[in-house]
């Protein structure tokens, strides 16, 4: 199902057609409709609806108690939430923007993370912290970052990356029931596209990826904005004769192996294309885990990653698309791995 | 020191707990200090060895409903909250029946059921924790306070402005307690804020601050005992610094070049466990052998935690994947 | 009970071992099949894994030590297990054979897996296929990147190997109706000729056997010397008219002192004998680095049996007669041939001669029997015009061709001997000076 949801618009007549940012807001209505544990906090949430108008309009139906509207105090927001979550509610935390989580490491890495196993067990911190990342908004260095990889790295955490309105609405609900600190990114760019979304409330479980394409030649394991630009780069492919699978992951953590290296089996060829600088990214723990597994066997070409310049996200809008991969450069290095280049 | 009067008038047995409280702190903390020098226990530790009457004077005046949370020299302040001196000894042996199963060892003790959220190796890693822990209470009318204890050293991170001014706009039930023992690890306080109180601080959250002799148990209580009143009944927080002393180093291996021996002896001489039996035999609570009494049974007392850490099982490592996810 | 870890014997030739490095130090666990400890022998390196689980209780040899095969080198049992303290000594076991034979199969094996298309080229997806396919990996060609071997080439092989014919194989295939992917290929890398099409041949299962007995010996042996020693050969061609005609003469004479006929062979031990004892340098031996100068002169001959080559020694032949030599080179070779030759009797040669004259061989490049410096190979004596003082006349011309080892001896010493061998039979007279 959720693969034909993606460029689902000619379906608008029949179904109920909304975006990406409104489908986290229904999930988060519907959750805290359902469960009194549950409220959100953050910067410009209540009237002003969020930097992205996430919550638009939700204070008015919660009100002040449940959509607190925090100071500029990202440690003690973060910090506060995993308190709460110690002590029973379900909180979500909105980060304005995910470069901003340098501010909260300290309280996702050494609290949050770590609490239930340093104390022997005893003790959940079932939290969501939700944050908008990414380029493409010329908004230059510092607000524009992909930085899952850092959180990807510490035990204890859970992340998830969806890169459609619909899975947004069934991974946060995933992610609000879970009781583990949860790190939800929602790419800027995707806020407002639109697809066709079930409006009664769903889950999808942590931890499945989704095909998104189905296809013979090569593997495309993308996440976020890169699983639409690995879609495109596939319907373009496919006029030269190559046929590609589209992988999106939509949890880092946990990640579906099984499915990734099923594909790899069938393909031999895989590609993993994620928008956070090459070096480093989480992109090299996927093409690692393909190198250990059964697929090995199987690979007929180097296993191939497509990231980001490592270099900080440039203001000019030519050198911020210049950093990060595009459709071009994803069907060239499909083209390598399929002509045995 | 008058008002203090009310605690003269408690019963003579909880009178006798709290002597017995502090010197069971100190008999642990003793203990471990011998236990590190020996090599039998591993990591680092923080003893409060000399701070003992905030740590007892602060918990004593909670309900058991009341939450916690803790520092890196937090042995004091779980044993107040009524830990079990035999699984926190066995947690510095590292062993199973630890009370964090031996993973998490002095620095991380917690007693959730207790109320203790736990102990905390960052410093003022904990204070957003207890906001957190006071929003739930607040949310849920739950009617418990959270006591956030943090040292002079976490008053100049960046999270204790941020939970403070955040417990302090939603008004929510928590009592920062600052535990000035005069010395971030070397540093001393006077060099490290330019003002005379951290509780001056206060001032600037729009909370109530107070200053109070932490050598000092019924002075300790009786400002402890105001501050719960006020937050319970939803006036919000309240700041508390509490002047003490740690008699010993930082952690292991501090040779104090920081501090001079005569300091030392000048604290000492504060030694608050002996200021409050003191004050109890000369108002005639207590004789002096009954005071010997406490002072042998803590200390035995210890004696048998050790022997508990010491005949409880390693923990297999079939346990080392638990309890990283729900 | 605690058991003991011994010294395997790891090759035939192999008397003792040098501890490379243990894996593991006393008191560590030890599971079957984990490696314990690297030797090296005259021939490889190798690990050598643990028969028996429980702990490593002792080590007796520390690394880079020498131990005598069958050597107990440490004990693996329960902790607290007594052992003996002391190193004990090899010979206490009882039945030194039964235990270090199993390890010697999975080194050859080793040895093997890693040679086999180890430097080529693929894809692992390649390198499966080929695995599953049987199709060498070296025999075919890769359109990736620099040569990569991709899955597709491999697939392509296969096929190719499947239906390579010539065109008349494909004509007659058409005309009779033959899948020729059914036919069996009896032409060059398998290719399907006329002839296998009108006639397919019975398909037969090919029969592998592993190496074992004397051909796993011979294997070793010329592996080792071929892969170790660097060989150089020198042919000559021998007038042999004058060492035939002396043998015309002592015919009669020596059948009738031994009853058996003298042969060029003895002639050539003879003869040989005599040459080397003239050329020290070329008398020798090499063995762990240190070159020894042959005194007494035994010499091996090449046997063909049934059971593979076998190299019987004639010893102290520079002492021996004729007569002499023909009876124990003609018994020794016959009990080679029959089995019936004491294993004593196969080794401690000095030198080598290995002759093929009775083939229509006229030369060939003999592999050196070590650890000896030098090997002789003698081809088939002929009739040839040859030019003597200006004329051109017929003359019984042998080749023969010389094997060296050339880290013990240089070319020309080794020229020097086959000279004087060559002038000692075409002027056999000097043999009594």
């Amino acid at each position: 199902m959720q693969s034909s949801a993606v460029n689902s618009s000619n379906n608008k007549e029949t179904t109920r057609s909304i975006t990406f940012a409104e489908a986290v807001r229904e999930a988060l209505s519907q959750e805290m409709r359902e469960d009194q544990d549950v409220f959100i906090l953050g910067e410009d949430i209540g009237v002003y609806g969020g930097a992205f108008g996430v919550t638009r309009g939700m204070i008015e139906e919660f009100g002040p108690e449940r959509i607190r509207n925090t100071p500029i105090s990202e440690a003690a927001i973060t910090g506060a939430a995993i308190g709460s979550a110690l002590t029973g509610m379900k909180p979500v935390v909105e980060l304005q923007f995910s470069d901003f989580i340098t501010i909260a490491m300290d309280q996702l890495a050494n609290q949050a993370a770590k609490l239930r196993y340093m104390y022997g067990g005893k003790g959940n911190v079932p939290m969501v912290l939700r944050t908008p990342s990414g380029s493409g908004t010329g908004a230059a260095a510092q607000h524009s970052q992909s930085l899952e990889a850092w959180v990807a790295h510490v035990p204890g955490l859970k992340v998830v990356q969806p890169s459609t309105a619909s899975d947004a609405k069934g991974l946060l609900k995933a992610a609000i029931a879970d009781p583990n600190p949860v790190i939800f990114y929602e790419h800027k760019l995707l806020y407002k596209t639109e697809e066709h979304v079930p409006e009664a409330a769903y889950t999808i479980p942590l931890g499945e990826a989704d095909v998104k394409r189905e296809g013979t030649d090569v593997t495309i394991v993308a996440t976020a904005v890169m699983v639409h630009k690995a879609l495109e780069a596939a319907e373009k492919l496919a006029e030269e004769g190559i046929d590609v699978e589209v992988i999106d992951p939509r949890t880092l953590v946990p990640l579906d192996e099984q499915t990734i290296v099923d594909s790899v089996k069938k393909t031999g060829k895989v590609i993993v294309v994620h928008e956070a600088v090459k070096r480093g990214g989480y992109g090299g723990e996927i093409a690692s885990m393909i190198a250990e597994s059964e697929a090995f066997d199987y690979l007929d070409a180097p296993v191939r990653r497509l990231g980001a310049l490592p270099i900080p996200v440039p203001y000019n809008p030519a050198l911020e698309r210049a950093m990060v991969p595009q459709v071009d450069d994803i069907m060239q290095v499909a083209r390598d791995s399929v002509h045995r280049r | 020191m008058t008002q203090a009067d009310w605690m003269w008038a408690e019963p003579k047995e909880k009178l006798v707990d709290w002597l017995g409280q502090m010197w069971t702190v100190r008999w642990f903390d003793e203990k471990v200090d011998e236990f590190f020098a020996k090599g039998m226990i591993h990591g680092t530790t923080h003893l409060c060895v000399g701070q003992e009457a905030s740590a007892v004077g602060v918990c004593a005046m909670l309900e058991d409903k009341d939450k916690i949370t803790s520092t890196h020299r937090g042995h004091g302040h779980c044993i107040a909250k009524g830990a079990d001196p035999d699984r926190m000894m066995a947690e510095l042996f590292g062993r199973e029946t630890g009370y964090c199963k031996g993973k998490g060892g002095s620095m991380h003790i917690a007693d959730v059921e207790k109320g203790n959220l736990g102990a905390n190796g960052i410093v003022g890693g904990g204070i957003p924790l207890a906001v957190g822990a006071a929003l739930t209470s607040k949310m849920r009318q739950e009617g418990y306070i959270t006591v956030c204890f943090f040292g002079d050293g976490a008053a100049n991170e960046g999270s204790f402005h941020e939970a403070v001014n955040l417990a302090a706009i939603w008004d929510l039930p928590v009592i920062f307690v600052c535990e000035n023992n005069q010395y971030g690890m070397s540093g001393p306080v006077k060099d490290m804020v330019k003002i005379e109180n951290i509780a001056d601080r206060a001032a600037g959250y729009g909370i109530p601050g107070h200053v109070v002799d932490g050598n000092n148990l019924p002075e300790v209580m009786t400002v402890m005992k105001e501050a719960v009143e006020y937050t319970r009944n939803g006036s919000g927080p309240v700041l508390i610094e509490a002047k003490t002393y740690r008699w010993k180093g930082h952690s292991k291996s501090d040779a104090k070049k920081y501090r001079t021996r005569e300091e030392e002896k000048e604290w000492k001489d504060k030694d608050p466990i002996r200021f409050f039996q003191d004050a109890l035999i000369e108002r005639g609570i207590i004789t002096a052998e009954e005071a010997e009494t406490v002072k042998k049974d803590t200390k035995a007392r210890i004696e048998r935690s050790v022997e508990f850490a010491e005949q409880s099982p390693e923990p297999s490592k079939d346990t080392l994947l638990e309890d990283v996810y729900a | 009970m605690a058991k003991e870890v011994f010294m395997p014997k790891l090759s035939s030739t192999m008397e003792t071992g040098t501890l490379l490095q243990w894996f593991k130090q006393e008191g560590d666990p030890v599971e079957v099949g984990e490696p314990l400890l690297e030797v090296m022998t005259d021939k490889i390196n190798i690990e050598v894994e643990a028969y028996e689980e429980g702990v490593l209780l002792k080590r007796y040899y520390d690394e880079d030590e020498e131990v005598p095969v069958n050597g107990i080198v440490g004990y693996i049992g329960e902790e607290g297990e007594e052992v003996p303290e002391e190193r004990p000594g090899a010979e206490s076991k009882s039945e030194p054979e039964s235990v270090p034979e199993t390890p010697a199969p999975k080194a050859e094996e080793q040895t093997a897996g890693t040679e086999k298309d180890g430097g080529v080229r693929a894809t692992p997806a390649a390198r499966r296929l080929s695995r599953d396919s049987g199709v060498e990996l070296s025999l075919v060609e890769g359109s990736g990147a620099r040569g990569r071997i991709h899955a597709a080439d491999v697939h392509a092989a296969a096929d190719k190997q499947q239906t390579r014919s010539t065109p008349l194989a494909k004509k007659e295939a058409e005309a009779n109706n033959v899948d020729l992917s059914a036919v069996k290929g009896s032409g060059s890398y398998g290719k399907i000729t006329r002839a296998d099409v009108t006639s397919p041949p019975v398909e037969k299962e090919l029969q592998s056997e592993p190496l074992q007995g004397v051909r796993k010996v011979v294997a070793e042996r010329m592996q080792q010397s071929a892969g170790e020693v660097p060989h150089v050969t020198l042919h000559t061609e021998i007038d042999m008219e004058a060492a035939m005609e002396l043998r015309t003469q002592l015919l009669p004479v020596i059948e009738k002192q031994t009853g058996q006929r003298l042969s060029v062979t003895e002639l050539l031990i003879f003869v040989g004998s005599r040459a080397l004892k003239k050329h020290p340098d070329v008398h020798a031996s090499m063995a762990d680095n240190r070159v020894t100068k042959q005194s007494s002169v035994h010499m091996g001959v090449a046997v063909a049996t049934d059971r593979g080559l076998l190299v019987p020694v004639i010893r102290h032949t520079e002492a021996k007669g004729l007569a002499e030599l023909v009876t124990e080179t003609k018994q020794t070779a016959a009990a080679a041939r029959n089995g019936s030759l004491p294993g004593k009797e196969l080794s401690g040669s000095t030198f080598t001669i290995s002759n093929l004259g009775m083939y229509a061989v006229d030369h060939f490049t003999p592999i050196i029997n070590q650890p000896e410096a030098a090997i002789l190979g003698v081809g088939r004596m002929q009739e040839k015009p040859v030019v003597i003082n200006g004329e051109i006349v017929v003359r019984r011309m042998m080749g023969v061709s010389l094997s060296f080892d050339h880290r013990i001896i240089d070319g020309a010493p080794a020229a020097a001997f086959l000279t004087d061998f060559k002038q000692m039979l075409e002027q056999p007279y000097q043999l009594f000076v």
